[in-house]
């Protein structure tokens, strides 16, 4: 197993992301690419995978539409869920082929990651059987859904750093009628770790528990290099910084 | 004869899984590997490729079903064969049940127990390898170890479970392999044991991790390296071990002693206030990050250097017999730790021409190549001068060996918040010591002092880029 490649995205539009993993799906399916978890930062979005029914949705397209949240119907398993700012949403695109194609496995080693991720904040996550998540005293605090394609994985996870919550109330999360979503912030405060924090927590044990010897930090130039995905040089990434302000 | 697509093994505990959606329709042509239909198991959704070329003639599971693995759900005509030649045998409920029909979400049961028997059908094999608990009773033959996840084996290393140990643990892994979880679960036994698997296998004692000179088949748990912690050694076993030198730690000796050899060691020290790096990094780094670049203090270390060597280039230079060679160009090393696997001083070419965003790129791809042995020859030829932080690892200060056949090398430091005094105020900076090791064969103190004070001082002053640069 080789070593597992990181990459923090910054602000990326759900369907920019979407299509970015595509390509690293197909790279990785034909040996052009390794394994890779990838940290895009999405604006507020409502996406619904192959289990979604119309009654997880809360609220009406006119809400949605003044809210500036777009829906995003993808192939993922899994029901209505949101992702925004303050989430940790983590695309792992990790050949399961080489992993016994075993799919259940795969998603308790995704839940198994944020749970030891969640440990060293001092949470005592757990995963309960039927419920696909990570929970901690009841509450869901990291979602999941994965997609598989020519045994090549995408999507992922989304744990709740510090969130605004409200936004779950736009749906049902996942389906689940009465369940109650929470966020590090929320349980641990000030001594909540930042996004930053989170993506190396993350990734240490996410390449732990996939089995990698190592996990390294690579560009998202990088990232859309091997997926064949024209590059930019790397003044583009000052000239980025300059317009964010 | 057509071709059965089944619902694929999805995993060892994946027993069914649901048509989400079909992706192409009855009587549409196929390529092969092209998606056929999405079937969803748990939270996954996976997409079933066609086993080859060909007509989708027939569409037995309609979408929002749940049926068992291993269940036919479509059938696959061959280019030219002509449909319903054969009718197909068709078995179950679901299987003479069209696409449109069972709308309604699935009750399982009713398709469950003729269809689990049909499970190995030929066609699987085509889809997907088999795989899966055949082999039973989960004995791990020594072969098998080696086939062993890192994690385990870096368990079983640090925990000194030995290869024949691993034989007593059942596994619940692929072909019974030992995962990490066996593992775990069996030392979480073990613990309670003081000894070390004396039941096991009494005529074979925790093999010692002495491999002699000639280079038998170690056991994959001794192959670590220099300094990694080997096999606990047990209650009056040996209390000191012989590890022979990896390559890395002798080609690493050789230079060492080399270095102190022909070098005229001197070091001299100075201080930086690096209150505007650390201020130009504290805004940066968020910015660039968001870009995917991480930054560290060494790309302005490198900078700082650069613009040194430009205004000093005798300190930019290389002993060759009795001459000196200056070198016009700008090869500028940086020490990589690697734990056990041994230093390493990869060099960045040209850095005169990069920018401090491409530098720092560039730092961390040379950095993490080096920690996972991903260097090139390239990489580590060439250098002109270097630079090695020991500050990454607390050291305030340190008198670094040069690299020879180099003739200086700078060392950077921790940064500490000091007490210093500016305009007879005391006030808090945070303060770096910076040294510089040199041959003073070639190079003077005068100017090894001259050198390392303008890199303090471009490090403190950054607007004075606008001047050297």
């Amino acid at each position: 197993m080789t070593t597992l490649s990181v990459a923090h995205l910054g602000p990326t539009a759900y369907r920019d992301g979407l299509a970015l993993q595509e390509s690293l799906v197909r790279a990785r399916a034909e040996g052009g690419a390794g394994d890779w978890l990838l940290y895009p930062d999405h604006p507020p979005v409502l996406t619904v995978g192959r289990s979604g029914s119309p009654g997880s949705l809360r609220s009406d397209p006119e809400t949605l539409r003044r809210l500036g949240i777009e829906v995003f119907e993808v192939a993922r398993g899994g029901d209505f869920t949101w992702h925004g700012p303050g989430q940790l949403v983590g695309y792992v695109i990790c050949d399961l082929s080489k992993r016994g194609r075993d799919l259940r496995r795969f998603l308790r080693d995704l839940e198994g990651c944020l749970i030891s991720a969640l440990g060293e904040w001092g949470l005592a996550g757990e995963a309960v059987p039927g419920r696909t998540g990570v929970w901690v005293g009841g509450e869901k605090i990291a979602s999941l859904g994965v997609a598989v394609r020519r045994w090549v994985s995408y999507h992922g996870f989304a744990l709740n750093v510090a969130p605004d919550l409200g936004f779950f109330d736009l749906i049902h999360p996942c389906g689940l009628r009465g369940i109650q979503m929470t966020s590090l912030a929320s349980k641990l405060g000030p001594a909540a770790p930042t996004l930053a924090e989170a993506r190396e927590v993350v990734a240490r044990n996410l390449a732990e528990r996939l089995g990698h010897p190592a996990w390294r930090w690579e560009t998202a130039d990088e990232a859309r290099r091997q997926a064949g995905v024209a590059t930019t040089d790397m003044r583009e990434p000052v000239r980025a910084a300059l317009n964010h302000r | 004869m057509p071709i059965s697509i089944v619902v694929p093994q999805l995993g060892e505990s994946v027993a069914e899984g649901t048509v989400a959606r079909w992706l192409k329709a009855q009587g549409d042509r196929v390529r092969k590997e092209e998606p056929l239909v999405e079937i969803q198991t748990d939270k996954i959704n996976v997409e079933i490729p066609s086993p080859a070329e060909g007509t989708l003639s027939r569409i037995l599971v309609a979408e929002g079903i749940t049926v068992l693995v291993g269940t036919e759900i479509a059938q696959l005509l061959a280019p030219g064969e002509v449909a319903g030649a054969t009718p197909g045998a068709s078995v179950g409920a679901s299987s003479a049940a069209p696409t449109s029909s069972a709308v309604s979400r699935p009750a399982p049961e009713p398709v469950a127990a003729t269809q689990a028997a049909a499970a190995p059908a030929p066609a699987y094999a085509s889809l997907v390898a088999p795989q899966g608990p055949s082999h039973g009773n989960g004995g791990t033959s020594l072969a098998e170890a080696r086939n062993l996840s890192p994690a385990v084996r870096r368990i079983m290393r640090e925990q000194g479970v030995g290869a024949d140990e691993l034989s007593v643990i059942r596994g619940s892994g692929i072909a019974g392999r030992v995962t990490r979880d066996d593992l775990l679960g069996y030392l979480a036994q073990r613990g309670a044991r003081p000894a070390v698997a004396g039941t096991s296998a009494p005529g074979a004692p925790v093999p010692v991790p002495m491999p002699g000179p000639t280079p038998g088949p170690m056991p994959p748990a001794s192959r670590a390296g220099y300094l990694a912690p080997q096999v606990a050694p047990a209650a009056g076993g040996p209390r000191e071990e012989v590890i022979p030198f990896t390559k890395v730690r002798k080609l690493i000796a050789e230079n060492m002693v080399r270095a102190k050899h022909t070098a005229a060691h001197t070091h001299c020290f100075d201080e930086a206030d690096m209150s505007a790096i650390v201020a130009l990094k504290r805004e940066w780094s968020p910015k660039l990050e968001a870009q995917g670049v991480k930054l560290t203090y060494m790309p302005f270390f490198i900078k700082a250097s650069v613009l040194a060597l430009r205004e000093f280039p005798w300190v930019n230079g290389e002993v060759k017999g009795e001459t000196m060679v200056v070198k016009r160009y700008y090869n500028i090393g940086m020490a990589v730790g690697r734990d056990d696997k041994g230093l390493i001083v990869p060099n960045l070419k040209d850095c005169d021409r990069k920018n401090l965003v491409q530098l720092a790129a560039e730092v961390n791809d040379l950095a993490t190549r080096a920690r996972n042995d991903r260097l090139k020859p390239d990489d580590i030829m060439g250098g002109t001068f270097s630079i090695t932080n020991a500050g990454v690892y607390g050291a305030i200060n340190s008198s670094p060996v040069i690299n020879v056949p180099e003739v200086a090398i700078l060392g950077v430091h921790r940064i500490v918040e000091r007490a210093v005094v500016r305009d007879g105020q005391i006030v808090a900076r945070p303060m770096m010591n910076a040294s510089i090791g040199f041959d003073h064969r070639v190079v003077d103190g005068e100017l090894a002092v001259k050198f390392l004070r303008r890199v303090c001082e471009l490090l403190e002053r950054p607007e004075l880029l606008w001047f050297y640069a």
